[in-house]
């Protein structure tokens, strides 16, 4: 795809890129509004000059417009986001959210601009910014959270290879890290429209909502939600259910589910566990090849280096509680 | 005004066509006026199944493009009067076809007969989806095979999403083996797929046979796969139906069980 007339919004970063190319910060509009990319590997200096250059080209386009910081490769230098809300006042723009970036997960091109993105390996294929009418109207559907304070979010830590553990009755760990293909990023595939749309609208911070849902959830289904999920009935074979939240299965869950995304804490409770993988954060653990069917219910819980595999006995193992 | 049955399994090779004949051959028989809609455009093979191949002129593209007649282009089966077949095209693809001009291909044929039953190429694309563009309801074939059993839910999906209400056919099982524990039984099927189960079709020799002669199990002797269609046949006609030694797979399947032995 040639890209030469642009939407990789700035030249890349003059002097001090750490370990890869990317720009130090990307501004795009994406299906959420306004968002600033930060490589958190390069220098605040850079990550600065490239965020004002590229307001600097249109000061008078952004004004007045909410900003979403997303933390790539995050933790954040000390200091930077207390300068890059400086930045985003002298601009008069808001910060209304601090979080760790979701790669790709944003970019829902609209298909009218689709062709003007300009996907690289490192910056997900997304929808860039630039001054045109129809980038405005996308933000003009926006709408902010009442309460638009900043909100200062864990941020993601690089991807540990995971430590050597046990292996439980059921599971065994695979001793790497999440592919970044496997990761929540994708958009979602699915020819069953289960009221699937909504979901790209869900905001990050509303963890609070659970969502119920009745199943069977089907082969080729991807169930998404940024909360807690509760599946009543079974989740079959080659379907697939996301959380940010925990996940409940009131019945057989026998397809993949991945719970606690972007947290480092989660649990996934099921009538029957006999999944395909499981995935709990960034750590995965996939089924035993000589799997005896569940006869009762167990909770798989991640608290830190390794997915546990307990029967349930009517309450949350401990350390638990924190992650509803 | 007739009901738009469609016969489908996602997985190929399940006993989709060989359904659509017997099933449309007994309700033939119990005096229902079928007919039966070759919907596999590019490789049809319904005819062939039903022994009406060299009787071909028009074929469904034919009659969607204004060729021909509706009328002509269905073939009246040559045993029985009330029996009607709507040939594919061998020389189209799937795309020769919208799921709009099924729609109203079926919703034509459903004025004049009381089935339209539909066979659907295997798959999940274009053919699919014309295929089940027109169909009041849904007749997912199943095997007792791992494989069949995912694609046929995920059809199930599809067709939930489609508003289109489905009901299983279990085909192809071997009490012998089932009992030996070599095959997954029907209650197996049914739990993962959650779906009403008209019945049971036993592996049956003389299906293959009878299917390799032209000519419907149903029509040709008493076997037990061609009772067990016929009893659901009766089912999908709303006869009453008694479990008699014929339904002993659904009785099984209701009591989820495996001890039953065949009749």
């Amino acid at each position: 795809m040639d890209s030469s007339n642009a939407l990789q919004m700035i030249d890349p970063p003059p002097p001090i890129v750490v370990e890869d190319n990317r720009p130090a910060a990307i501004l795009r509009g994406t299906s959420r509004g306004l968002e600033v990319f930060v490589n958190a590997g390069a220098a605040i200096d850079a990550i600065l000059a490239a965020w004002v250059k590229r307001l600097d080209e249109a000061p008078g386009f952004f004004r007045g417009s909410d900003v979403r910081v997303r933390v790539e490769d995050g933790p954040l230098a000390a200091g930077c986001l207390a300068r890059l809300d400086e930045i985003a006042t002298r601009y008069d723009l808001r910060i209304i959210e601090v979080s760790a970036a979701k790669r790709d997960s944003d970019a829902v091109p609209q298909p009218s601009l689709a062709a003007g993105s300009a996907p690289s390996p490192a910056t997900p294929p997304s929808l860039s910014f630039d001054e045109e009418p129809t980038g405005s109207a996308s933000i003009a559907h926006l709408v902010a959270p009442p309460d638009a304070t900043l909100v200062d979010t864990v941020l993601h830590d690089e991807p540990a290879m995971l430590a050597d553990s046990e292996l439980t009755d059921l599971l065994e760990i695979l001793d790497e890290p999440v592919a970044p293909g496997m990761t929540f990023d994708e958009p979602t595939q699915t020819a069953v429209p289960l009221s699937l749309a909504a979901t790209a609208e869900v905001e990050i911070e509303t963890t609070s909502g659970t969502r119920l849902v009745v199943g069977p959830v089907r082969s080729g289904v991807i169930l998404e939600h940024a909360g807690h999920l509760i599946v009543f009935g079974d989740v079959n074979p080659g379907a697939e259910i996301r959380a940010e939240g925990n996940i409940v299965v009131l019945g057989r869950l026998r397809g993949t589910a991945h719970a606690g995304i972007g947290q480092e804490v989660g649990f996934i409770l099921a009538l029957r566990l006999e999944p395909q993988q499981l995935r709990i954060g960034r750590k995965v653990a996939r089924a035993a090849d000589s799997d005896t069917p569940a006869s009762e219910a167990e909770i798989a819980s991640c608290t830190g280096d390794a997915i546990v595999v307990e029967r349930y006995q009517g309450k949350l193992p401990r350390n638990l509680a924190s992650s509803i | 005004m007739g009901r738009a049955i469609v016969i489908t399994s996602g997985k190929g090779g399940v006993g989709k066509t060989t359904t659509t004949a017997n099933l449309g051959a007994a309700l033939a028989q119990l005096g229902h006026s079928v007919v039966l809609v070759d919907a596999d455009i590019g490789l049809r093979n319904l005819d062939v199944v039903m022994g009406l191949e060299n009787r071909i002129v028009y074929h469904v593209v034919d009659a969607i493009r204004g060729k021909c007649t509706l009328q002509k282009a269905l073939i009246k089966d040559r045993r029985m009067d009330n029996l009607w077949l709507l040939p594919a095209s061998q020389t189209d693809d799937k795309d020769a076809v919208s799921p709009e001009e099924m729609r109203s291909l079926i919703f034509e044929l459903k004025a004049t007969h009381d089935f339209v039953l539909i066979d659907c190429p295997a798959g999940i694309e274009q053919g699919f989806k014309n295929a089940i563009a027109g169909a009041d309801e849904a007749v997912v074939v199943a095997t007792p095979e791992v494989s069949s059993i995912r694609d046929a839910d995920r059809v199930v999906g599809l067709l939930a999403a489609a508003d289109i209400p489905s009901r299983l056919i279990v085909n192809r099982i071997s009490a012998h083996l089932v009992k030996r524990g070599d095959m997954l039984s029907q209650a197996d099927v049914i739990e993962i797929l959650a779906l009403e189960m008209l019945g049971a079709i036993p592996l049956d020799d003389q299906v293959i046979a009878t299917t390799n002669k032209g000519v419907p199990a149903v029509l040709e002797n008493k076997c037990v796969a061609a009772k067990e269609f016929i009893r659901i046949a009766k089912k999908l006609a709303g006869h009453e139906v008694e479990d008699e030694a014929v339904g002993f797979f659904t009785r099984i399947g209701r009591a989820l069980g495996l001890a039953a032995t065949p009749a």
